[in-house]
């Protein structure tokens, strides 16, 4: 039973990780029906800027008031990255075939990955992510359970933006603005929303989450490197799926699934093929069965049937 | 609403600042053009004759007077091209001139040499410290370019008749193709055998100036033509170049090592065409198949890691390993194959993944020892067929051929194999379904194309090609790891396609060429080259989706709403069924 709970805690730190990410691929592929590939770079690169606000500003602190700063030194630097990637990429290739956008996708991925191999200094080997008192140090333990500090800011973090979220979606007037143009682009521009800045939104949302999920990685970690976007992304991608594209709170759902069933695979699949070291293979095998059997995922969403 | 009435007008500010740009050139028109660029032709030969630097050790040497090295024997060829346009434009060769834009060619020679001669005098200057090394020879060059870039400017477009509607003698169209082939080998040869990475970078552009200077004067448009009239030539010549090249090389493994990767490398895109051109099933997984071949020749093999007691013959080994791959392929494919687009494309990527945290854990401690886990299987020895030992030197009428030599004619056979499979299908009932299905796939199923069927068989078959690929590849390179099949390598694969143009052979070949080829000359690049490619594939999409060879349909898909280009492919279209008639 502990050991049940114990992957149960496992499972929803690292599927809190996986629906922050999962929320910026849903948010735009509502809006713009684009695979935003590099959005795992969006996520690396937050975590990489949290790092460089604490060595340029707080080198050597550990005091926990210094977090919200590195956390808004990581958003800021995620949302332009994604913002500019938005303007300068995706916005000229809208309505271009569906095969460019992708291969661009591909093309700023390995590009974000390989600026900040090289021009973020020491970033060729894993860097240290800084320890922060209160988040990080020895793990909690209740009732026999052993939990990570950090995994209690990374659920925290998580319940905190999926609040604010839902707020922004439900009742602020560019959340609805952005409901409207999900669901139907020319009519909402029609009425008068600016679709271009809804879009752009829609990045810096996604990009904001992905910021926080980078420093919560760190955090959990205590080491980040270029290449870490990468599985994260598609394994962000694969919660996204699983919970529904283009549902928001389908991320969250799918997130937390795939962190859990992840974890379970890890301890309750018998024999060889359990273990951590299979338990990547068994997270795209569950994306490769929900894509079969309910495309539309968990939640639900319109069923994609765009070549 | 706004935003867009603000995009109409900014497009019309463009097109009000680009067409004048040309026309406000002072001496637009004058009739010194002409002989300004006769002049800027002799003065840039004339001066690649006399030395360009103090220094012989920059770029080879161009401290000897009248001995033009490789470096200034390209700039001679762009004087001679010039002159030859120049010609055409007014004077001895004027009848090809009405075929041609004869000053948009001149035009770009003419900046291209402009570029050449700064990158090579900057490198001259950079490398042996200061401008006082170029020497005179280098500045008359500049100077004789930079006439010849003003006359290209000066130069007025005439009218002249669409070369799609030239009547050319057949025999001058084969001895074009015979020509270009043979100046393909020659130039392959020679850049293979360029040592530093500055000379191939100015051969380079000295080749990509004269391209799009030939584009650009509409002579490619003819020879696009010329190649599908007379196919049957073209392919044979193609192969005749790529079977001749292992003998310009004198036995130098090291030149023939850089082919064979390029052939594996194009001989698997290729496949990957079928299913990403032809079918329009973007498959980001490719690897694994090409992988799973590997690894069944490796496991195959006589290799002392090899984990089943099983050695048959190698025809036997690449039926296995092809049959493996398809098998895999229709395993993946059955269900997924449902699912269109994107998410195809995310599917064969997390498969892509699976296969390769598989082979990695097949260690005998986290599943059955099948693979040797991260380790991969090293050791395995070289080919053998009959008595003919690939491992060994070969001598042809005086030749030797190394090992690599070996390795690059089997692969030859099987490229043409993939290619043969590639042209047939694409001409037949199977291949015009493919369209169909790329083109709309509800459209396609309610006209009665058997969908399923059909993507499931390009899926597979692409993945039995990759199979058949891979187990040669187990063999040339020696081991078989994991990390030789991570996606980058399936990104790379795909940017050759994309690169080159999408669902043609020569496009392919071309892409994957320049993708392994550019980053073993350019030895100086070398961490910078991804960056660099994920730059490419970003402005490729942007600018020219449709890639560098592009067939002409697919142009047109990415292009919608060009009238007159859609006119010429339907004229061009049109042609061909005459010729065919």
């Amino acid at each position: 039973m502990t050991d049940f709970l114990q992957q149960i805690v496992n499972g929803l730190t690292i599927g809190s990780l996986y629906a922050l990410i999962a929320v910026g691929y849903t948010v735009v592929y509502g809006i713009v029906q684009l695979i935003n590939f590099a959005h795992g770079e969006v996520f690396m690169i937050g975590a990489f800027g949290a790092l460089a606000t604490w060595t340029v500003l707080f080198k050597g602190q550990t005091g926990l008031w210094v977090l919200p700063v590195m956390v808004l030194g990581a958003v800021l630097v995620s949302v332009l990255t994604a913002v500019v990637m938005e303007r300068i990429a995706y916005r000229p290739l809208r309505g271009a075939p569906r095969l460019a956008p992708l291969i661009t996708a591909i093309g700023i991925s390995v590009f974000l990955q390989e600026a900040v191999r090289l021009f973020y200094p020491g970033a060729k080997s894993k860097l240290v992510f800084p320890e922060i008192d209160v988040v990080t140090g020895t793990a909690l333990s209740i009732g026999g359970l052993s939990i990570q500090r950090a995994a209690v800011f990374t659920v925290g973090a998580l319940v905190l933006s999926a609040a604010l979220l839902w707020y922004f979606v439900n009742r602020t007037r560019l959340g609805q603005g952005m409901q409207a143009v999900s669901q139907d682009p020319d009519t909402a521009q029609l009425m008068g929303i600016n679709v271009n800045r809804i879009i752009v939104i829609a990045f810096a949302v996604g990009a904001a989450l992905a910021a926080l999920a980078g420093v919560a990685q760190g955090l959990l970690n205590s080491n980040i490197d270029f290449r870490m976007g990468f599985l994260a992304g598609l394994k962000a991608f694969t919660a996204a799926v699983l919970g529904g594209i283009g549902n928001i709170q389908g991320a969250v759902v799918g997130g937390l699934t795939l962190g859990i069933a992840e974890s379970m695979a890890t301890q309750f699949i018998p024999g060889q093929f359990g273990g951590s070291a299979w338990k990547d293979v068994w997270a795209f095998v569950l994306l490769i069965l929900v894509l079969v059997f309910r495309p539309q995922g968990l939640l639900g969403a319109r069923v994609v049937d765009r070549a | 609403m706004s935003t867009s009435t603000t995009d109409l007008t900014h497009g019309h500010d463009d097109d009000a600042v680009k067409v004048p740009l040309l026309e406000r050139i002072p001496g637009r028109g004058s009739a010194a053009a002409w002989p300004l660029g006769l002049a800027g032709v002799l003065i840039l030969v004339g001066g690649t004759f006399l030395s360009w630097s103090y220094t012989s050790d920059v770029l080879g040497d161009l401290s000897v007077d009248f001995y033009p090295n490789g470096v200034q024997i390209c700039m001679i060829a762009l004087g001679v091209a010039a002159l030859l346009f120049l010609l055409a434009h007014r004077g001895p060769l004027h009848r090809f001139g009405e075929w041609l834009d004869t000053a948009a060619a001149v035009r770009v020679l003419g900046l291209g040499a402009v570029a050449y001669m700064v990158i090579t005098l900057g490198i001259i200057a950079y490398q042996s410290g200061g401008l006082v090394n170029i020497n005179p020879g280098g500045w008359i060059s500049l100077l004789g370019a930079l006439l010849l870039a003003a006359s290209g400017l000066m130069l007025v477009s005439r009218q002249h008749r669409d070369p799609l509607f030239a009547k050319t003698s057949s025999w001058l169209e084969i001895s074009t193709i015979v020509v270009l082939m043979a100046l393909v080998l020659f130039g392959a040869a020679y850049a293979l055998d360029i040592g530093d990475g500055g000379s191939f970078l100015l051969f380079l552009l000295f080749v990509s100036a004269v391209a799009l200077a030939l584009t650009r004067a509409g002579a490619f448009t003819w020879v696009g033509l010329i190649a599908q009239k007379n196919r049957p030539v073209l392919m044979l010549g193609a192969f005749a170049v790529a079977f001749l090249f292992p003998f310009t090389q004198g036995g130098s493994d090291e030149n023939m090592s850089i082919a064979t990767q390029v052939l594996i490398f194009a001989a698997t895109a290729l496949g990957l065409n079928i299913v990403v051109g032809l079918a329009g099933l973007l498959d980001l997984g490719y690897i694994a198949f090409l992988g799973a071949g590997a690894y069944v020749g490796a496991v195959l093999s006589a290799s002392a890691f090899a984990t089943i007691d099983w050695k048959p013959p190698f025809i036997v080994v690449v039926l296995v390993g092809a049959l493996f791959s398809a098998m895999l392929g229709l395993i993946i494919g059955s269900p997924t194959l449902r699912v269109s687009g994107d998410y195809l494309a995310i599917v064969t990527l997390a498969f892509g993944e699976i296969f390769r945290f598989t082979m990695g854990n097949l260690d005998g401690s986290n599943g059955p020892d099948i693979t040797n886990g991260p380790n991969g299987i090293p050791a395995i020895p070289d080919l053998a067929i009959g008595s003919f030992d690939f491992g060994q030197p070969h001598t042809i009428a005086g030749i030797t051929l190394g090992r690599f030599a070996n390795y690059y004619f089997l692969l030859l056979l099987i490229a043409a194999i993939i290619i043969l499979v590639f042209t047939r299908l694409n001409n037949s009932r199977i291949g015009r379904g493919w369209v169909a299905i790329r083109e709309d796939e509800k459209a396609a199923e309610a006209m009665g194309v058997n969908v399923f069927g059909l993507k499931l068989f390009a899926f597979a078959g692409g993945a039995f090609l990759a199979g058949m690929a891979g187990t040669v590849k187990a063999h040339h390179d020696v081991s078989v790891t994991p990390d030789q099949y991570i996606f980058l390598e399936s990104a790379f694969l795909l940017a050759a396609i994309v690169l080159g143009g999408m669902g043609t052979v020569a496009g392919v070949i071309v892409g994957a060429t320049i993708l392994k080829l550019l980053p073993e000359k350019l030895r100086f690049i070398a961490d910078y080259r991804l960056l660099i490619f994920g730059l490419v594939l970003v402005l490729m999409m942007r600018f020219r989706p449709e890639g560098l060879i592009a067939s002409h349909r697919r142009k047109l898909e990415f292009h919608e709403d060009d009238e007159e280009l859609a006119q010429r492919i339907e004229a061009v279209h049109l042609e061909e069924t005459e010729v065919k008639a």
